[in-house]
């Protein structure tokens, strides 16, 4: 119990200093509210104009498909991070010798510093991107289920970090790992559905997502916000779909797991 | 005149020569570069699997498009993508007025010392799409290959104006590093016909911020299916590629830099 009290205990104290350091460059983060409508103005037309003669594209009416893209752009807003970036940075400097010296897990600091950051992109980021969406192009972005919502996005928000920081701790093994996370950024952005709904893909490939850790960060919150989910001809309850992407979270958290023990074994540093 | 050409000469070379002591590294960023900006015409090729269509054009005609503004980027990119970076580099650690010290003006120095051949993969790749695509519609005539030209010069003239615009928002927005991704919200309306979109998002990408002449009016005239007046719409991008210059040399004079 004191256990649990100590690290959450951590985790607000390190999420509130991470959002106090953040928000001094809030402008950084306010940026996305240009962005985001944009892109989803230039995805908005396209549809329609794709849409001209189509009543449904793989099971996808019109709506849906400008609600996927709204959807998808929100949630971006929660649960992107660059973990990788950041471990990254720390290994090549040797910096990462302070958090291996003292008593807490970098991985756990990590995930605190981006809750920290999140937060600060829900209110510069999230909230003024959802109002331009519902109130100024009126999309509804009402979720089907808010709870199953929810529980798939803080899902994803795990996962996306996982993954990341997985790629992080790459550069304990290899001198340059920019290479490695470019490559990995472009396979994720391909198949993790933000650019396209999965279902346009190959049949062979949409089944190939379910054992890839992709769809689990940007497809399925989405496809749970929008209340049905199908993929390789398969189409799953909500709750089923969820469950699957709590049981993806967790192997990707012991893979890191593993990584992480290796990793630290493998560190060495001046004077360590 | 000839002096620049020196100047550019030996920048080039130099930039290539850095480029090639890291060889596999320097492959590998080609490559990540040219496969992360096919990444459009491979939503085209699903959107046109799944039986639709853009209106009015084939899959080829917008794969014209896309290639077009790909070699477009390609270009841009090697020539003077580094400038907003070294700029932004530069204003955060106050070494700008090194550059303000050399005997050439500021600008062309920036831009001449910030050759990125590794952007060459992005030329190979949208050369290659081009080929792809022109090889299916085919080229209407002679004089629709020298109007393609002429229009893909004043596309490159607008990306050089959106390069140097956000080169110079770095000196007052210091350190934010995704001034491009502003931009690069803005361009996405140059990939795609812009018949799909209203008149109004038309003409702002017309006369505007001309991002329509990057890659769909050039192709067009390929096409041989340009209407008539569109070749004034070259003057817009010769006003923006101007406008971008005059707002880089504005935000030097406004510069203060420790002692300067």
């Amino acid at each position: 119990m004191n256990t649990i009290k100590n690290k959450l205990n951590v985790c607000k104290a390190v999420a509130f200093v991470t959002y106090k350091e953040w928000s001094a460059y809030r402008t950084h983060s306010m940026v996305s509210i240009f962005v985001g409508p944009v892109y989803f103005i230039v995805q908005y037309y396209i549809w329609t104009a794709v849409y001209g003669s189509a009543q449904t594209l793989y099971g996808m009416e019109l709506s849906q498909m400008i609600r996927y893209f709204g959807a998808s752009a929100l949630i971006g807003y929660l649960t992107m991070d660059f973990a990788d970036w950041n471990l990254s940075m720390l290994v090549r400097t040797g910096k990462f010798l302070t958090f291996a010296l003292r008593p807490v897990n970098h991985r756990f600091f990590a995930l605190s510093q981006k809750i920290g950051h999140r937060m600060l992109g829900f209110i510069v980021e999230f909230i003024p991107c959802f109002f331009i969406f519902t109130l100024l192009f009126r999309v509804d972005m009402t979720p089907a289920s808010l709870p199953w919502t929810l529980i798939s996005v803080a899902l994803a928000f795990l996962m996306n970090f996982f993954i990341n920081y997985c790629l992080g701790m790459a550069s304990f093994w290899f001198v340059q790992s920019n290479g490695i996370r470019a490559v990995f950024s472009l396979i994720s952005g391909v198949f993790s559905g933000s650019l396209i709904p999965l279902v346009f893909f190959p049949e062979w490939l949409q089944v190939l997502q379910f054992f890839l850790p992709f769809q689990y960060t940007a497809y399925i919150p989405v496809m749970v916000f929008l209340g049905k989910y199908s993929l390789g001809s398969v189409e799953l309850s909500i709750p089923v779909v969820v469950t699957i992407q709590a049981a993806a979270v967790l192997v990707v958290f012991l893979v890191s797991e593993l990584l992480y023990r290796a990793s630290v074994r493998r560190f060495t540093a001046v004077g360590a | 005149m000839k002096k620049y050409m020196i100047i550019y000469r030996e920048c080039a070379k130099i930039s290539l020569s850095r480029m090639t002591a890291y060889r596999l590294d320097f492959v590998l960023s080609m490559i990540i570069t040219l496969a992360g900006n096919v990444m459009f015409p491979l939503i085209t090729v699903l959107i046109y699997n799944s039986g639709a269509s853009f209106p009015g054009w084939s899959f080829y005609e917008v794969l014209l498009i896309q290639s077009v503004f790909t070699l477009s980027g390609g270009l841009s990119s090697m020539m003077l993508g580094g400038v907003l970076w070294t700029t932004m580099d530069h204003i955060r650690e106050g070494s700008f007025e090194i550059v303000l010290l050399k005997p050439v003006n500021p600008l062309f120095f920036l831009i001449a010392s910030n050759f990125e051949p590794e952007s060459f993969g992005l030329l190979v790749g949208g050369g290659v799409l081009f080929g792809i695509a022109v090889s299916q519609t085919g080229i209407v005539s002679f004089a629709a290959f020298l109007q393609f030209l002429m229009l893909f010069a004043a596309g490159f003239a607008v990306m050089a104006g959106i390069s140097l615009i956000m080169a110079a928002t770095s000196f007052k927005w210091v350190g934010n590093s995704r001034i491009p991704e502003i931009f690069d919200s803005i361009k996405t309306f140059g990939k795609y016909p812009v018949t799909i979109f209203p008149k109004a998002v038309k003409s702002a990408a017309t006369f505007l911020i001309p991002v329509s002449m990057i890659g769909f009016y050039p192709a067009s005239a390929l096409l041989g299916r340009l209407i008539p007046g569109t070749l004034l719409a070259m003057i817009p991008c010769v006003l923006f590629l101007l406008f971008g210059i005059w707002l880089y040399h504005y935000m030097i004079k406004l510069y203060e830099g420790v002692g300067g």
